[in-house]
């Protein structure tokens, strides 16, 4: 069986196409469809890899990733931003969130802006995973 | 009675980013999540005879809200805030319905309807039927363009129309909770001429210190949260009297608890909020009865 790779997308579309990248590429995929939902799966499955949205419903993927870096049992796991949301949004949100109290985070080491070509993202989880 | 999540339903034409930007005020009383919702009606996209369903039309549709929400979504990530988005195909009431359900969100914004008198009649009965069924309160929000008062901060100095039901006496504890958005409220009562007919003048005098009375004791409660409060009393038929109010003291904003009416006898006798929040030209936020 492949490395994990959970998909953290609200539309079905963008979790198909990823999904169908990553079984192309000898990974196993997960999925689910908002920050709530991958946050209590990357608990209960430990994946190798996440690749995430910014603008979901019930969490962002700007909250979720946050909290993983900020969880001493998640911090080194390794995230994609995948999103239609700025780089320099998300970088700048940040900066918000830590300046309203919040701990310092590290950036996101590598984040891909919507649209993708299906060889760009298996390049990105081929940097993590190999 | 805390207002941390938003939920703000938009098809753009009534309801843009300077309402929203209008609301982000409520930032100082908790508020840091606000969910977009989309609906776009199932006419639009299907039943459409020998074309069947539009799936193309649909994904036109849906990416240009969510390319509108997105450019939104930065704005309000670059703050710290937490956003979310719904573009769904369906029925407008249910759909925000269950958005509202999900997202557990603790005041829905919509759009005033404003279209042809046929259609009107079909978009009113949406607010009405929503209002039906939210369990949480509702804004009614009039775009700037529409009406002839410019609102920038809308729950800055909001009108309270007590009628001593349940649901407005609840509106009460929900405006005492925004202390720190507030700087004036005008607590307001409508007597009806029914209740005055045959009365004699010192009836009617005792019947205004009466109610001046109660509403003054309902002014105290936002005194001693530190907020100024008048309390006024009125005469004649609530509707007129209630917008007449509101424009004598220069109100952002009507508040109303709403009826527990059916929609049944709400669509066929109307009702003052319903009637207030489908034409009055202020925002007009209704807060339901304990459901």
């Amino acid at each position: 069986m492949g490395k994990k790779v959970l998909v953290v997308d609200d539309d079905p579309d963008v979790r198909l196409f990823s999904v169908t990248v990553l079984e192309e590429h000898g990974y196993t995929p997960l999925e689910a469809a908002n920050g709530e939902e991958g946050l209590k799966m990357i608990k209960e499955k430990k994946p190798d890899l996440i690749i995430l949205d910014v603008l979901m419903p019930r969490q962002s993927g700007i909250r979720l990733y946050r909290e993983l870096k900020t969880d001493k049992s998640l911090k080194n796991v390794k995230v994609i931003i995948l999103s239609g949301i700025a780089r320099k949004t998300f970088l700048r949100s940040q900066k918000a969130l830590t300046e309203f109290g919040g701990k310092e985070i590290p950036e996101p080491e590598i984040y891909l802006e919507k649209p993708v070509e299906p060889e760009e993202l298996a390049e990105a989880i081929k940097k993590f995973l190999g | 009675m805390d207002i941390k999540k938003l939920l703000f339903v938009t098809k753009f034409e009534e309801l843009g980013f300077d309402a929203l930007q209008s609301l982000l005020s409520l930032r100082k009383a908790s508020l840091n999540h606000v969910v977009f919702v989309n609906v776009i009606e199932r006419d639009r996209v299907a039943m459409h005879r020998g074309a069947g369903y539009l799936k193309e039309e649909e994904i036109r549709l849906r990416e240009t809200a969510n390319i509108r929400f997105i450019d939104w979504a930065e704005d309000l990530f670059e703050q710290g805030m937490e956003v979310g988005v719904y573009i769904v195909v369906g029925s407008m009431v249910s759909e925000v319905i269950k958005a509202a359900q999900k997202e557990e969100s603790d005041l829905i914004v919509i759009g005033r309807p404003h279209k042809g008198v046929l259609e009107q009649l079909y978009a009113a009965s949406d607010i009405t039927e929503l209002l039906r069924r939210a369990a949480i309160p509702v804004l009614v929000y009039k775009q700037l363009s529409e009406t002839a008062i410019s609102i920038e901060k809308p729950f800055e100095k909001p009108l309270l129309a007590i009628d001593w039901s349940p649901a407005s006496l609840r509106a009460v504890e929900y405006l005492k909770v925004l202390k720190d958005v507030i700087t004036e409220i005008h607590v307001i009562h409508v007597v009806g001429e029914k209740e005055l007919k045959g009365a004699s003048a010192m009836e009617v005098q005792r019947k205004r210190k009466e109610t001046r009375k109660k509403l003054d004791d309902i002014c105290d409660v936002f005194e001693t949260e530190g907020v100024k409060a008048d309390a006024h009393v009125y005469i004649g038929n609530a509707e007129d009297e209630i917008e007449r109010a509101a424009r004598e003291h220069q109100a952002s904003m009507i508040v109303l608890g709403s009826s527990g009416k059916t929609a049944w006898v709400e669509r066929w006798l109307g009702s003052t909020p319903q009637s207030i929040a489908e034409d009055s030209i202020y925002p007009t936020l209704l807060i339901p009865f304990e459901k």
